[in-house]
């Protein structure tokens, strides 16, 4: 018994040093994201990337880029939800599709992030900022904002644990 | 005699009839004609558990179709300084009075079913707190679009409920085509 306990006991510290540089480095807080409503100018649904750095969450599109700072969001909420993996046009198209093909095909689906901003300009005027994102890193995006000033209604739900899932278990069956 | 005579009276009814829809144009304004401007509030979920990317989505999309439509002069989000001093200034106070979040998968694999929806009372005020219109708009995503597409339909008939009732030419043609009725 304590033989097996010895051959498990530097495996899993193996694995927990593997495991925990991943949880202990700080949030990368930069992601592919999709504008869907809310900033001046731009068409909905714009590609580009979401960043966050120097007190401001910045959003880089094909043609330029928009910067709100930190400080003036009042409120910032992630949710979840899902989409059609062909949207657009083609997607409208293929629900066409015979013998069922278009209902077999809006069955698939991807999950994704939203994260929704509320913030103010410098006149006080409310405006509102939806962008979604692949699955994980709103959560990432809403911390990085909050440790730089942002506000929010609903706390994280994100709580950051010291021990990696591996690490507890294996702490669980050596006592 | 009578063959010149006769053609000229035609011409002459002619030259009438062709007129008279450009007399007609002239005596109505021009559609395009501002009112005042207008202060959008933020949407209110009240009790209604809604979603926040939805809360937004409505706001959004309602000062953009606002924009969009031209009825107001000016377009003040909600604690714009800006609006303090304007003339006329109308406020859009709004309240979520019902909410289904349908599913897009749903209205795709069945057609008939998983609609969403999203009604609204809207409440127009005057500076002095006066109510100018009062309504409940519905806003609905019932085949092709994702749920966010209700807000959207929302924001386009409360525009249009705008430009009708609070706009100096309410009787034009766009006002009769949406099949809306002034109430106030």
């Amino acid at each position: 018994m304590k033989l097996e306990r010895a051959r498990l006991l530097p495996l899993l510290l193996l694995l927990g040093t593997i495991v925990s540089p991943g949880q202990t480095q700080p949030a990368p807080a930069e992601t592919e994201a999709v504008q869907v409503i809310g900033l001046a100018g731009l068409k909905q649904n714009t590609k580009g990337s979401l960043k966050v750095e120097n007190g401001s969450l910045s959003f880089v599109y094909s043609k330029g880029n928009c910067d709100f700072p930190a400080a003036s969001m009042q409120d910032v909420v992630t949710g979840r939800d899902s989409q059609r993996v062909i949207g657009g046009t083609v997607g409208t198209i293929s629900r066409l599709a015979p013998y069922g093909g278009g209902t077999a095909l809006s069955l698939l689906r991807t999950k994704l992030d939203i994260i929704t901003i509320q913030y103010r300009d410098p006149n006080g005027g409310l405006h509102g900022a939806i962008f979604t994102m692949p699955v994980g890193n709103a959560e990432l995006i809403k911390e990085a904002l909050l440790a730089q000033g942002a506000h929010t209604s609903i706390p994280s739900q994100a709580k950051s644990t010291t021990d990696s899932p591996l690490e507890r278990e294996a702490m669980e069956r050596m006592n | 005699m009578k063959t010149i005579k006769r053609a000229t009276t035609l011409w002459i009814l002619i030259a009438g009839l062709s007129a008279a829809p450009l007399l007609c144009e002239e005596s109505h304004p021009a559609a395009s004609s501002s009112a005042a401007a207008i202060e959008v509030q933020m949407i209110r979920p009240g009790e209604i558990n809604l979603p926040t990317e939805f809360q937004v989505a409505l706001y959004e999309n309602l000062v953009q179709e606002l924009q969009k439509k031209g009825v107001f002069s000016q377009v003040y989000r909600d604690g714009d300084r800006n609006a303090a001093g304007a003339v006329d200034l109308v406020t859009l106070h709004t309240a979520v009075t019902g909410f289904k979040k349908g599913s897009e998968l749903e209205r795709d694999v069945t057609t008939v079913g998983g609609s969403t929806s999203i009604t609204i009372h809207c409440k127009f005020t005057d500076k002095n707190g006066n109510v100018l219109l009062e309504r409940d708009i519905t806003g609905k995503v019932r085949l092709i679009g994702d749920n966010l597409k209700a807000t959207d339909d929302f924001a386009k008939k409360a525009a249009t409920v705008a430009q009708e009732t609070l706009s100096p030419d309410s009787s034009s043609s766009d006002a009769k085509k949406s099949g809306y009725k002034n109430v106030i």
